[in-house]
């Protein structure tokens, strides 16, 4: 016997688990509606590639041949000094409607150059890598009433902790023995370590599973669109995270970027269409773990570096202009004399968005969220409108 | 001691198989130590090819692509058709996918049979990258089961000298500046300012310090990387005049012009110049690292013990590796003969591998159609075979792969599993579950498999029952 696992869910009468873990009020009263999808690029995202600064004269020396490379689309000038690639085509019209607002020189207060201690670290919200929970699931425990959602198979580290949050990714193929899942609920119930996680599979993620999907690996823009599609609804999460692959270019890197790009650029113009309704109180966070070396290597890619570059897109975003502190990459300039150096702690752009976004209050980011940021100021001014109690 | 031999097969084995678990009876520590010997080459790999003939399909594919391109360059398309294409070398990588699969499900060495696998996932390679894809496979074959028990520095030099780890890492074309195919990239850099300049790539030599042998916070510094990386510049693959000429069988080759000339200071150390046996030399310190010991340790009884073993057992198991002057056998052996590996506190929750490997097991599936929708089904789950999404490999904690949606999926998989096992089949649930997990399975879960109203559905209970779900 199987049956249609949407109907099954509505005819098992499950109650839903949302009230199942405690959540700890660290926020003013925050009554608007606003939603932040923070979207992690793995691998280190090349940045001087992503938002080209031309009008440095150490981008020509060390970058010239390379950025004008056959096969390179033009690249869109934004301002005096920067542009941005030119597979990067749907970003460059946010830029032009004030919605899209790159941060120069940025990095997460972690120096080193191993991917998995900077994105433990990105998602941890420390300078280390000791923290075995996430910031945004912190965050999603200091908004009362929001909900959390990361577009994955499995929690990543951004999304762990206390706060209940949901995984979703795209369900195989629809169908279960409905007794077999009563006889499994008794089972699971006395399992004191998987009982917590069974239950939730009713509540949530159970009404996400109707949702559509086909292969196992999600790429970029389905995964914008499914976040889109949950986080519009008028009850949807108001906290999301997405996750790509394959931005670690030590090797012939001008066409994995191009084509990195070109599903940069798709995804975050899906996740737009996608949430349309809600678009005008969206924050998109787009960030990498860090940046690439300045000089190209010797195989046509780059090494891992310090600075790179993050986005804000959405609808609340104050944008086009370009945000940061451009530190400048003469030789004499460079972190270590081979990479951009980092002006600005990620932490202060995330906090700035927090507070003013979510309305997450100075102490609490700095006591639950960000713990260890003391010395660093959020940044101020990302928002159109500040939402801050 | 029931508890104990159902340890051996599902903690540190692959999952109970038929009477395995009987067959471990009262000696669970002799059975692990009797795999610990010897080497873990298997038959079942007989006659497929070696990573030296992948190289030549591989070359082959690309003449007939660049050949290709000329004939329709010259207005000849309709004549050329390739008779070889990137599909065709995927079929070999299905083939070798679906071999090692049928391995892990019937092998009755599982102790050995997941020490593979743990040292293929440390040092993970993706067919993600597909000039990379063809050589995962026989990297495990060829670099990791023949050192299996022999010295970690022997391992170590043969997967990174592994065309596999050679080109996923990018160190095929890495060159020392100053080496004379770096002098030639410079000249004609200097003729013609658009040429690209052609060098150093680091990337194999961090994820040698940082992954595979001292751990990341095991001291070395950005300026070691960079010196170990010159050090190993001219390891590369083999090109088919190489293949030709070359009198090793394997697809390794050192290519002297483009070595780094000159003395490398890593760790403090310096390392003559010596073409080759530099990278070897430095190597071979690195497997002998306190700092390496301990990453190593920790990383096998995180693996085999639990998500946060006692610092004591890592700190014993390191020691007896340094002891012994870098053998493996006696870090296996100083870990199965540790009192804190079978303490009742031990327990691992199954990753998709795991989960689906030990479903197979228990139910002595093994056709090739079982074996394709396990592999199938190991993807959906989040763990396709030699796909990590990074050099870091797979996680090996059970924050990694718990969460409602992928026990959701588990139930699905359990299910869609099940429906293979033939109808007439006369074992019934409850055996299975005895066969399977011994003492392990708890009487809520026998009395409910007892119950089952099919084999199947008894079957689908069992896989994705919370106790299947630990490696206890």
């Amino acid at each position: 016997m199987t049956l249609d696992r949407r109907r099954f869910l509505a005819l098992s009468g499950s109650v839903a688990m949302l009230s199942l873990l405690p959540r700890f009020a660290l926020a003013a009263s925050s009554t608007t509606d606003t939603r932040f999808l923070l979207v992690l690029l793995r691998g280190g995202m090349d940045g001087l590639h992503a938002l080209q600064p031309f009008g440095d004269p150490g981008f020509a020396a060390l970058r010239g041949a390379f950025a004008r490379a056959d096969g390179q689309p033009a690249a869109h000038r934004l301002d005096a000094d920067f542009a941005l690639h030119g597979r990067l085509e749907f970003m460059a019209q946010l830029y032009a409607g004030k919605s899209l607002l790159p941060v120069v020189a940025i990095a997460p207060p972690y120096r080193q150059r191993s991917h998995f201690e900077a994105q433990d670290c990105v998602e941890n919200g420390t300078s280390g890598s000791g923290g075995s929970t996430g910031w945004l699931n912190r965050c999603v425990a200091g908004v009362p009433g929001s909900k959390g959602l990361a577009i994955s198979s499995v929690l990543p580290l951004a999304m762990r902790g206390k706060a209940e949050v949901a995984t979703w990714s795209p369900p195989m193929p629809e169908r279960l023995d409905p007794i077999l899942w009563q006889q499994l609920q008794l089972l699971y119930a006395a399992d004191p370590a998987l009982a917590a996680t069974f239950a939730a599979i009713d509540s949530d993620v159970g009404d996400m599973a109707a949702g559509r999907g086909g292969q196992a690996g999600l790429r970029l823009p389905q995964a914008m669109a499914s976040a889109a599609r949950f986080m519009s609804a008028a009850d949807g999460p108001r906290i999301g995270f997405v996750e790509d692959t394959g931005w670690d270019t030590h090797n012939n890197a001008l066409g994995v970027l191009n084509r990195k790009f070109g599903e940069l650029d798709a995804g975050l113009k899906a996740f737009r269409d996608g949430a349309l309704s809600t678009w005008n109180n969206t924050v998109v966070a787009i960030v990498t773990e860090f940046g690439r070396t300045a000089a190209i290597n010797g195989t046509g890619g780059t090494d891992h570096g310090t600075g790179g570059v993050a986005f804000l897109a959405g609808g609340a975003v104050q944008g086009g202009r370009i945000a940061g502190d451009w530190p400048g990459i003469a030789k004499a300039q460079l972190n270590d004399g081979r990479d951009l150096r980092a002006t600005t702690d990620m932490r202060s752009l995330f906090k700035g968005v927090l507070r003013d976004h979510l309305g997450i209050a100075d102490a609490a980011l700095v006591d639950q969220v960000f713990p260890e940021s003391r010395g660093t100021a959020p940044m101020t001014g990302l928002l159109r409108r500040a939402t801050a109690a | 001691m029931a508890q104990a031999a159902a340890s051996a097969v599902n903690r540190f084995g692959l999952g109970g198989r038929g009477d395995e678990i009987a067959v471990v009876g009262g000696d669970p520590r002799g059975w692990l130590l009797a795999q610990i010997a010897g080497d873990a080459r298997d038959d079942s790999f007989a006659g497929l090819p070696d990573s030296g003939a992948y190289l030549d399909q591989y070359h082959d594919y690309l003449r007939q692509r660049r050949e290709l391109r000329a004939q329709r360059e010259a207005g000849k398309a309709e004549e050329a058709r390739p008779a070889m294409d990137r599909r065709g070398l995927r079929r070999g990588l299905q083939r070798e996918l679906a071999i090692r699969q049928g391995v892990a499900a019937t092998t009755t060495r599982p102790f050995a049979e997941r020490l593979v696998r743990f040292w293929s996932n440390h040092f993970a390679i993706s067919i993600d990258k597909f000039q990379a894809s063809l050589f995962a496979a026989p990297m495990e074959r060829e670099a990791i089961r023949p050192h299996l028990i022999g010295r970690f520095a022997d391992m170590l030099l043969a997967v990174e000298r592994h065309p596999g780890m050679l080109v996923y890492l990018d160190n095929a074309q890495s060159i020392g500046v100053d080496s004379r195919l770096g002098a030639q990239s410079a000249r004609r850099a200097q003729r013609n300012p658009e040429a690209r300049k052609r060098g150093l790539n680091e990337n194999l030599a961090r994820e040698i310090l940082e992954l595979h042998t001292l751990g990341v916070d095991g001291g070395y510094a950005q300026g070691d990387v960079a010196e170990l990386a010159r050090a190993i510049t001219g390891w590369s693959v083999a090109r088919p005049a190489d293949r030709e000429r070359s009198r090793r069988d394997d697809a390794f080759v050192f290519r002297a012009v483009a070595h780094e000339p000159g003395a490398r200071r890593v760790l403090g150390k310096a390392y003559p110049e010596a073409g080759e046996a530099q990278g070897e030399a430095i190597l071979r310190d690195l497997a002998l690292h306190p700092a390496t010991a301990r990453h190593l340790s920790l990383k096998l009884a995180r693996h085999f013990v639990a998500d946060q073993p006692s610092p004591a057992l890592v700190e014993r198991m390191a020691k007896a590796y340094l002891a012994s002057g870098g053998e493996l056998a006696a870090l296996y052996r100083a870990m199965a003969e540790d009192d804190a590996a079978w303490s009742p506190s031990a327990g691992k929750f199954k990753s998709p591998e795991d989960f689906i490997v030990s479903a197979l097991r228990a139910c002595q599936l093994g056709a090739d159609g079982d074996l394709a929708l396990s592999l199938r089904l190991q993807a959906q789950l989040g763990q396709p075979m030699f796909q990590p999404r990074s050099p870091a490999g797979f996680g090996d904690v059970a924050a990694d792969w718990g969460g409602p949606d992928a026990l959701f999926k588990r139930v699905q998989a359990a299910q869609a599993l099940a429906e293979r096992l033939p109808a007439s089949r006369d074992a019934t649930p409850q055996a299975l579950g005895v066969a399977a997990l011994g003492p392990a399975l708890d009487d809520e879960t026998a009395t409910a498999l007892r119950r089952a109203e099919s084999v199947q559905q008894g079957v689908a209970l069992l896989l994705a029952s919370p106790s299947f779900q630990w490696r206890r």
